[in-house]
């Protein structure tokens, strides 16, 4: 995605996502937290890092991100919220990069709904 | 090599990764020209196993470097004969080591009829994963000696300065050409580090498209490559300018590693490929290491705003790391069982990948705590700083610290609009003191986990094998350096 050339509704949205995601890592690092050392939770915390450093790579450097703090503190639902979001951009036509983050934002809502005690 | 050398292949290979990687964390400066003068050696050494093992059908063009390493090494070699810098002098004994072990495989798979055959037997490496191994030891050397240069660069830059400051006489100081010179054979060196890199990447995405019978040993490369190149990238996120995402990130990344390790180490235990005493010991290193990075983290991201942005490169190096992690010891609903994770990797050689990783891991967490002492450009919003600033300077004021006393570390208008602004000195106290933690409990579990090392537990069982080269595991402690005496550094 050209950064540049980005309209502003677009990054809003995306900015929106980033926020989500940002969220759901908390949320899911409290968790993965919470359980121990030896959790297995660390995989989809770690995930959902990842995918909001992606997020935020989609949007300008000097986009506001500092929004409100999304409601809700389940994981699997913040990054449902995300992922509906990103649907609605990766339209026919929309960079590799936002395809590649709806992808894997539908595995992590995946991995956080089939979690041991999900 | 003498005659008594009774390794195998696999050792030989092994071995030669083992001391490529423990020049890495050396980091030394001093080291830095004999590499340069051994690296010739080296390469046509690997270059002529290479030459003896089977073609691979699977691996692409990409993936076989070493026609284009061989002809780096020997222009080198021509540079070095003709009198450039650095010239004649001592070889690297390590670099030595590695070349030593690369003809000796040789002569143990040429005096075989098929390489193929002779490397095809369960208990050791095949064709695919040999030259990968060969690979990945150059790789790992490559970055190690230009580390190694970068530091004796940057020592004769200060000795440049000193010198001339004190108008020393000339024939005692280096020369800006000398400066020149090193500078431009790290660049030569970051050249083959990234050649050899791309051509494990390429390996890699092969492996992942070869029939089930290689899933096994491609589980086992796809992670060990994934740690690699994970540790390598984590430095040089480290080594630019550092968000303290990126800190966070990094932690969270070695907190995983460590689970991990606990995970695989159980599951070789479970199926007897590994003491179940040694696990006794490891189990709670690991945990404790685990902890300190996980504080670690949470510590770090206290730093970040809404405005961070971590380094991609450190992104995709992490995401190929969690996949790869995922894909040998996860499934749908937790950890696999030990059975599953023995039927996709193979559990002593990547019990020995992951202790390896720990060993790299202390020095990350070095790292990291030199960035946290020193690192200029290290910033964070004012109420953060202020809340942590005061309470560092409490206890320091406390422990008979007097140059704290009185002083105001943030103004009420960098409060009020929360300004990014440089962290103070009390402030980095406390990602010092808990960076210090993560090296003292990592430290621990390498130690814990040095009897983890297959060729060590094949060893127990077999007496007429000889022990490896390399140091006793009591000796593996990494010491804890200092955070402000000046290491090299990329």
């Amino acid at each position: 995605m050209n950064n540049d050339a980005m309209d502003v509704d677009t990054a809003e949205t995306i900015a929106g996502v980033v926020r989500l995601l940002r969220r759901a890592a908390v949320m899911a690092w409290a968790a993965a937290d919470r359980a121990g050392a030896g959790s297995h939770r660390q995989l989809l915390a770690l995930g959902v890092d990842l995918a909001a450093d992606e997020a935020r790579q989609l949007v300008p450097v000097d986009t506001d991100l500092a929004g409100p703090i999304p409601v809700g503190d389940d994981p699997a639902g913040l990054l449902t919220s995300a992922w509906l979001l990103l649907r609605r951009l990766a339209a026919p036509g929309a960079s590799d990069a936002l395809l590649d983050l709806q992808t894997a934002v539908a595995n992590l809502v995946w991995e956080a709904n089939t979690g041991v005690d999900a | 090599m003498s005659t008594l050398d009774r390794r195998s292949v696999d050792e030989l290979l092994a071995d030669s990764d083992l001391l490529a990687r423990e020049a890495l964390l050396e980091m030394s400066a001093n080291r830095a020209l004999g590499m340069v003068r051994e690296w010739p050696q080296l390469i046509k050494s690997a270059a002529e196993l290479w030459a003896i093992l089977p073609h691979e059908p699977t691996v692409s063009a990409s993936g076989d470097p070493m026609a284009i390493l061989a002809a780096m090494g020997s222009a080198l070699r021509h540079s070095l004969a003709a009198g450039h810098w650095p010239g004649q002098g001592p070889t690297d004994e390590s670099w030595e080591q590695i070349g030593a072990n690369f003809t000796q495989a040789r002569r143990l798979l040429k005096g075989l009829p098929v390489a193929s055959e002779a490397m095809s037997t369960p208990e050791q490496t095949g064709p695919t994963a040999a030259k990968t191994q060969v690979l990945h030891a150059l790789y790992v050397a490559a970055h190690a000696t230009a580390v190694a240069l970068a530091g004796y660069e940057r020592d004769l830059q200060r000795r440049l300065e000193v010198s001339a400051r004190r108008r020393e006489p000339l024939l005692e100081r280096p020369t800006a050409l000398e400066v020149e010179s090193a500078k431009g054979m790290t660049a030569r060196f970051d050249a083959i580090e990234q050649l050899a890199a791309g051509s494990l990447g390429a390996r890699r995405i092969n492996a992942a498209g070869q029939p089930a019978t290689g899933r096994h040993r491609s589980a086992t490369t796809r992670l060990g490559t994934a740690l690699v190149a994970w540790e390598i990238q984590a430095h040089r996120t480290l080594a630019s300018h550092p968000d303290p995402a990126d800190l966070v990130r990094i932690a969270r990344v070695q907190a995983l590693i460590a689970t991990t390790t606990g995970v695989i180490s159980e599951a070789a235990a479970r199926i007897g490929e590994v003491d179940a005493g040694v696990i006794e010991r490891v189990a709670p290193a690991l945990e404790n290491a685990h902890l300190a990075w996980s504080r670690s983290a949470r510590r770090w991201a206290e730093l970040t705003t809404p405005a961070s942005r971590t380094d991609p490169a450190l992104v995709e190096a992490a995401s190929e790391l969690r996949a790869a992690i995922a894909a040998a010891v996860a499934n749908q609903t937790g950890w696999a069982s030990p059975d599953q994770i023995a039927a996709r990797i193979d559990l002593p050689a990547t019990a020995m990948t992951l202790h390896r990783s720990m060993v790299a891991g202390v020095e990350l967490a070095n790292v990291t705590r030199e960035v946290a002492a020193d690192h200029p450009g290290l910033a964070a919003p004012a109420r953060v700083i202020a809340m942590r600033a005061q309470g560092e300077a409490e206890v320091a004021i406390e422990q008979g610290e007097t140059r704290f006393e009185g002083v105001t570390w943030v103004t009420p208008r960098q409060i009020a609009v929360n300004q990014v602004i440089p962290l103070p000195e009390p402030a980095r106290r406390g990602l010092v003191n808990s960076a210090t933690d993560v090296v003292a409990a990592t430290n621990q579990a390498v130690a814990a986990g040095a009897h983890l090392n297959p060729i060590e537990h094949a060893s127990r069982e077999g007496a007429d094998r000889p022990r490896p080269v390399g140091r006793a595991a009591p000796d593996r402690e990494i010491p804890i350096h200092h955070p402000y005496r000046g290491g090299p550094s990329r």
